[in-house]
């Protein structure tokens, strides 16, 4: 009997334990739908005057800049009163899974901030809507062309650039003078660099700089990924081979790190003065400034060196409209409203950004410097604006080739692999990925 | 009724909870990775059904036999751990003065963030780092090293990583086991005249047989899914030489959105992994597996 007593109450804990953690389970996880505050009504059969919520995703911008987009946010809803939008942020490394997780689950965001890498990723994969449907010729025209291009595959366009940065080329004023070299009349081109990397070596035996091995590094030298068609690859000739050459020659020298360097790493190099030049985006700055205030109060910035191709490289934030997005025309509205001119000069002021619309850089904050790094850095890149485009313009399949081109550069340059089998087993993965 | 009073109902009815998440979070994704590495699911576009053609991709992709291979390389840790880590035991079950100390400090790294870890051994290693500024004002280097960029030293580096932070587990799992033997066998060893090393090897090792047979079970199995060292610090690269097989499947899975391959990955790796258990397991009945 006493045993029976016992055996009762281990059940009836058993019991509450389960209902605790069935309760547990199904509290409070997952962000509530709102309720939607105005009804529809069904006497009207036009779509736009239905009640919509816009699920709004960006990366990383909270809190930050909350009230830069609560403003935006309210500005819209009032002029569109059947419209909510339900702004939520997320870190860089959670959008793309997160995106994944709702579309496998139907709750599919309506308007999504993406870099142009899982852009053209997701357009190859038919996930994102053609903007070409809701977009006038005019309002593409707003848009820088090279920085629009971007995301174009084939003739479908798969977003609408947000804001952008082109890298432009920080010097360390004291390592640069103590080689003997003026700051104030700097490399033009990627040649003239290298001779000045060899001169602070050589005077200083610091390093020139660091690089990160992706695609871009064809892109620079005018060396096409993809053929025209874009369904093979177009890269193994004897420039790439010779623009490989020349950088594992320069890595020998010990005037480019022989090392892949993400920004973090390169950011480390040049605070702790093992190298005397950053090639980097305007955000670069913020991360000096933090990491190593006196080197930050001894950096100058200038107009990136270019390369063969004399071009200057974009790195852009796009807005997408998914294709399992229910409200796809409001959603293009919305993502219209959020990248014209006006807005993105207001978010380039208060995110110190570069914008992708070409009325926006026509704004004194972007012709006048006030000599600050910071200002320095704006007018250098913003004045390479038209000349800018992505380096993996409207390839498909982005991630896929992007991560097979990088892999294949550092073979060549860290791992000593052959150059011309290399190239060639790069080209033939390159050929089967766009074959997938 | 009777059963309902039965402890056996009890015993089922505090495992349930832990079966249902093993069924839905284990079992459930084991099992449904069959149909989708028959497709070309990418969560995000229409699936269809590819047949087989995802394993015959598998087995022609140079990039997934390399991560295949750096996998089975990986298990080359394995028994560095497990030595230093009996080592380590047998040396913390000593009755020294401060050992509990010891025992914190070495399971420390067992209990701190892989991330963490990751990171701050990415400093020491750096050019301008630690590690090379010791070994180079000891000699034994000439000039820096850039440990985890260069295809001859990234994956040790990277398997010395995994043993540094797994060593504090395995101590632990050893040290239990260790308590465990009776200290009347070594009193009667010694009585015999056997010295320290003979009591290590023909008491401790024989003892310890079954936690050896535990520890290097879950050690191949841990070595060839090794994954967050290896993403954090490497990302597969430089090139290749660090690309093992679970970076490769989430690298084609949730940054390329390939999940019907990457399902077809996962199973290949997970038939890999079930062999090198049935290795395992023969090894040790070779030996015997239960000495007492």
């Amino acid at each position: 009997m006493r045993r029976n007593r016992k055996g009762m109450k281990l059940t009836c804990l058993t019991v509450l334990l389960l209902a605790m953690f069935i309760s547990a389970c199904s509290g409070g996880g997952g962000t509530a739908e709102p309720a939607d505050p105005k009804p529809a009504d069904p006497g009207k059969g036009e779509v736009s005057s239905e009640p919509v919520t816009l699920k709004f995703w960006t990366i990383a911008l909270q809190p930050k800049f909350n009230d830069y987009f609560n403003k935006l946010i309210t500005e819209y809803e009032a002029a569109h009163e059947n419209v909510t939008i339900e702004w939520q942020d997320y870190p860089y490394d959670a959008i793309t899974q997160k995106l994944l997780t709702s579309s496998a689950s139907n709750t599919s965001p309506d308007v999504v901030n993406l870099n142009t890498e899982f852009a053209n990723q997701m357009g190859t994969k038919g996930a994102l809507v053609d903007l070409n449907e809701y977009l006038t010729a005019e309002e593409k025209a707003e848009y820088f062309d090279g920085i629009f291009d971007s995301t174009v595959l084939g003739d479908k366009a798969y977003a609408l650039p947000w804001y952008t940065g082109t890298e432009v080329l920080f010097m360390n004023k004291k390592i640069v003078e103590a080689a003997g070299l003026d700051p104030a009349s700097p490399p033009q081109t990627r040649e003239e660099l290298a001779d000045w990397a060899r001169t602070v070596k050589e005077k200083t035996g610091k390093m020139g700089y660091a690089l990160n091995l992706v695609t871009k590094l064809l892109t620079i030298d005018g060396i096409p990924i993809l053929n025209e068609d874009k369904s093979a690859a177009a890269f193994n000739t004897p420039e790439m081979a010779a623009t490989v050459e020349n950088l594992k020659k320069l890595m020998d020298e010990g005037l480019i790190v022989k090392e892949d360097s993400d920004l973090g790493k390169q950011v480390q190099f040049y605070s702790a003065e093992q190298t005397a030049f950053v090639l980097a985006g305007p955000t670069f700055i913020n991360f000096i400034k933090t990491s190593a205030p006196e080197i930050y109060e001894n950096t100058v910035a200038v107009s990136l060196p270019t390369g063969k191709a004399g071009l200057r490289l974009s790195n852009s934030m796009d807005l997408v409209v998914p294709s399992k997005s229910k409200h796809p025309k409001e959603a293009a509205e919305f993502a219209k409203f959020i990248t014209n001119a006006e807005n993105q000069t207001a978010f380039s002021k208060e995110a110190n950004t570069l914008p992708s619309t070409k009325k926006s850089v026509e704004d004194p904050f972007f012709t006048e410097s006030d000599g600050s790094l910071e200002a320095e850095a704006k007018l250098a890149s913003s004045q390479s604006l038209d000349k800018a485009t992505d380096h993996m313009v409207g390839v498909p399949n982005a991630s896929d080739i992007n991560s097979a081109l990088a892999r294949g550069l550092q073979d060549m340059l860290l791992n000593g692999k052959e150059i011309q089998a290399t190239l060639k087993s790069m080209e033939t993965e390159v050929n089967n990925i766009l074959k997938q | 009724m009777r059963w309902i009073r039965s402890e056996s109902f009890a015993a089922w009815a505090f495992m349930t909870p832990g079966l249902i998440i093993i069924a839905v979070f284990v079992f459930w994704p084991i099992l449904y990775g069959i149909p989708l590495s028959l497709t070309n699911y990418s969560v995000i576009a229409e699936t269809k059904y590819v047949g087989l053609t995802n394993f015959k991709n598998a087995f022609l992709d140079k990039n997934f036999t390399i991560s295949l291979w750096n996998s089975l390389l990986y298990v080359i840790v394995v028994p560095f751990i497990q030595i230093f880590s009996i080592l380590m035991a047998i040396l913390v079950n000593s009755r020294i003065p401060g050992i509990k100390l010891f025992r914190a400090a070495f399971y420390i790294p067992v209990v701190t963030s892989m991330v963490a870890v990751a990171l701050i051994w990415s400093w020491l290693l750096s050019n301008n780092g630690v590690v090379n500024y010791l070994l180079m004002k000891v000699g034994i280097i000439s000039e820096q090293i850039s440990w985890l960029s260069a295809s001859e030293t990234a994956l040790a580096t990277l398997m010395f990583i995994t043993m540094w932070k797994a060593l504090g587990y395995y101590m632990m799992l050893y040290l239990a086991g260790l308590q465990g033997i009776p200290n009347d066998l070594y009193e009667a060893a010694r009585v015999d005249g056997a010295n320290r090393l003979q009591l290590i090897w023909s008491i401790t090792l024989p003892l310890l047989r079954p936690h050896i047979f535990f520890c290097s079970l879950i050690s191949v199995m841990g070595a060839v899914r090794v994954f967050d060292e290896v993403y954090i610090l490497t990302k597969g690269g430089p090139g290749t030489s660090t690309l093992v097989s679970s970076v490769y499947i989430f690298e084609k899975g949730i940054n390329q959105f390939n999940f019907g391959y990457a399902s077809a990955l996962g199973l290949i790796v997970s038939v890999l992994i079930g062999g090198l258990s049935v290795l395992v397991f023969k090894f040790n009945q070779k030996g015997g597996v239960n000495p007492y």
